[in-house]
């Protein structure tokens, strides 16, 4: 009798550091240690010049890691030369630590003059991961919802604003883009059939796939971590309710049997859990379950409506944990992180504005969410280490439901 | 005999605990990224054996729409009121007249609220319109539940007027 009860306690502590190892406590570090980094530019071809300088400088600042510094007081210095002809544009860096004198980035780059963008976020990553050994998101995209005279189209932009491109002409309702683990495909709601389809698109091919057409609603669809599942949200059966099925259609399972119904399904790192909505007490919360279904936990427990939640993805060999941001409605909607010690919300964004439905970089540190102010959704990045919020470029139309590529 | 299975038990704990904690950190890495391809068609998914699908596509040529008066909702509520509730014998009264006819309902919600919750809101209240009148005697076969969320208002207005027209089923006749 002693023995089996030793063996239950045991097992509950096991479970409880298991649960406590999910889920990380959100410190707010303001000023975040960020490094001194002065940008001397390039010498060469000066408009070049100036396009690379403005980029990289963006870049630098929207890392999270440095301050823009003069020269003088600076921890690192920026010099070097920037070349283009017919061909292509050659850009050489040199990024010197100023107390050792060392280098610690010598590079050239080389790229033709359309992909200067993109050939400088190459070298702002490099310089982040050099100095800080931390990944950069100065490479990566953002999918999001572009509304315009009540048209719904997907549309994809680098993680600073720039470059959007329109990926659907259905003219249509296209909404809730979802990435695959790889990058190759985004999943999303299409209502270009007469109902809300769960419809995937690969973004090199430009061939797209209706995945789940059930009766009644399609939608909210996710890939698992290793890309091989979805989760969704189904109303076949009955109410909304949580599926899984292969990513490339059938072998379907229902997970969730409740009176309320499921949405916004996010998953865990490791593939195992998953995260979603449910309101089935009356208000939405956010519930954890296991994949193949079974007896769903509840987590968030008061404001009285949570939603939108998303996992972070710490990168490879971090040793940050996976963090779960919700959107909570307090008057307005607000931003926080859950805090599964103790079940509560800390708040990350909470202005007056609506802030909502934010979607983690995969750094696990900045955020991508839509703030509305007058009634006008915009996308904004933040840093959730120092709370900084970054406008981003304004669009024609309004930007919704983004979500920040691999 | 007791202890070695009780060891044992804390073994496998401590191991699952040990293996999650090492496999967080695992993921594919990410395909370089190169421009983007444009996007045509719509190509049905690749396997035929899904559970169920869509019935045949509805024939909306001739749908018809403001025929009857949407049911409308309280704020975050799927309930319909008594007062919502009287506009529903006219439609199962033209429901059970006109054999060939299918409807469709569509569930919205106003703007407030996030977007996803709202799809899954809308298609409750779809739902729940269509069980009455399934009660009302028309069969649910010929029912068909769309939800819009909040993305697809009547009134484009941002008070509580316009709110109160966007939280609404609307009803779409459909059929030859």
């Amino acid at each position: 009798m002693r023995q089996s009860r030793f063996a239950f306690i045991a097992v509950l502590f096991c479970a409880a550091a298991v649960l406590r190892v999910a889920y990380a406590q959100v410190d707010v570090v303001k000023g975040a240690g960020k490094r001194a980094f002065a940008v001397s530019g390039f010498s060469g071809d000066a408009a070049l010049a100036e396009q690379v300088t403005g980029v990289l400088k963006n870049d630098l600042r929207l890392s999270g890691y440095f301050q823009l510094s003069p020269p003088a007081g600076a921890e690192f210095v920026q010099s070097g030369s920037v070349r283009g002809d017919g061909s292509g544009v050659a850009i050489e860096c040199i990024v010197t630590e100023v107390a050792t004198k060392q280098a610690v980035l010598t590079k050239v780059y080389q790229g033709s003059a359309q992909e200067l963008r993109r050939v400088v976020h190459k070298l702002s990553d490099d310089i982040v991961q050099a100095i800080t050994k931390q990944r950069g998101i100065a490479q990566t995209k953002i999918a999001f919802e572009l509304t315009r005279n009540g048209v719904k189209e997907l549309a994809v932009m680098d993680y600073d604003g720039y470059n959007v491109r329109q990926l659907t002409h259905d003219k249509s309702i296209s909404v809730r883009p979802k990435w695959s683990p790889d990058g190759r495909k985004l999943i999303y709601t299409s209502y270009k059939g007469g109902f809300p389809d769960v419809v995937d698109v690969d973004l090199y091919t430009g061939q797209r796939r209706r995945v789940a057409s059930f009766p009644g609603l399609n939608s909210g669809a996710a890939f698992s971590p290793d890309g091989q599942t979805l989760a969704l949200t189904l109303s076949k059966d009955g109410n909304p309710e949580l599926y899984t099925m292969n990513a490339n259609g059938g072998d379907l399972h229902r997970l969730t049997h409740t009176h309320g119904a499921e949405s916004s399904p996010t998953w865990l790192p490791d593939g195992q859990k998953i995260a979603y909505v449910s309101d089935n007490l009356g208000t939405p919360q956010v519930y954890l379950i296991g994949r193949d279904g079974g007896e769903p936990t509840r987590l968030t427990v008061s404001p009285s409506y949570n939603t939108e939640p998303d996992w972070s993805h710490p990168p490879t060999g971090s040793e940050m944990k996976p963090m779960l941001v919700v959107t909570s409605r307090l008057g307005k909607m607000q931003i926080g992180i859950y805090n599964g010690g103790d079940r509560s919300i800390t708040p990350v964004v909470a202005d007056g504005a609506d802030n909502e439905g934010p979607s983690w970089a995969p750094d696990g540190r900045h955020l991508v969410f839509t703030k509305t102010v007058n009634w006008r959704p915009r996308l904004y990045l933040l840093d959730v280490m120092t709370r900084e919020q970054i406008q981003l470029p304004a669009i024609e139309g309004d930007a919704s439901e983004p979500a920040w590529g691999p | 005999m007791m202890l070695l299975r009780l060891s044992r038990t804390i073994f496998i704990v401590l191991a699952t605990a040990m293996a999650l904690i090492i496999c967080q950190g695992c993921r594919p890495k990410p395909k370089p990224q190169g421009e983007l391809g444009s996007i045509s068609g719509m190509e049905p998914g690749s396997d035929v054996a899904m559970v169920s699908s869509r019935p045949g596509e509805l024939d909306m040529a001739n749908a018809q729409r403001g025929m009857f008066a949407p049911v409308l909702f309280a704020f975050d509520s799927a309930r319909i009121s008594s007062r919502e509730a009287a506009k529903l014998p006219a439609v199962a009264r033209y429901m059970k007249a006109n054999a060939s006819k299918t409807l469709v309902i569509e569930g919205n919600c106003d703007e407030r609220g996030t977007a996803e919750y709202n799809r899954s809101l809308g298609e409750r209240r779809a739902q729940a319109t269509r069980e009455e009148l399934v009660k009302l005697g028309v069969s649910a076969s010929r029912i068909t539940t769309i939800s819009y969320g909040k993305d697809k208002p009547a009134n484009a207005g941002h008070d509580e007027a316009a709110w109160g027209e966007n939280r609404r089923c609307e009803f779409v006749i459909a059929g030859p």
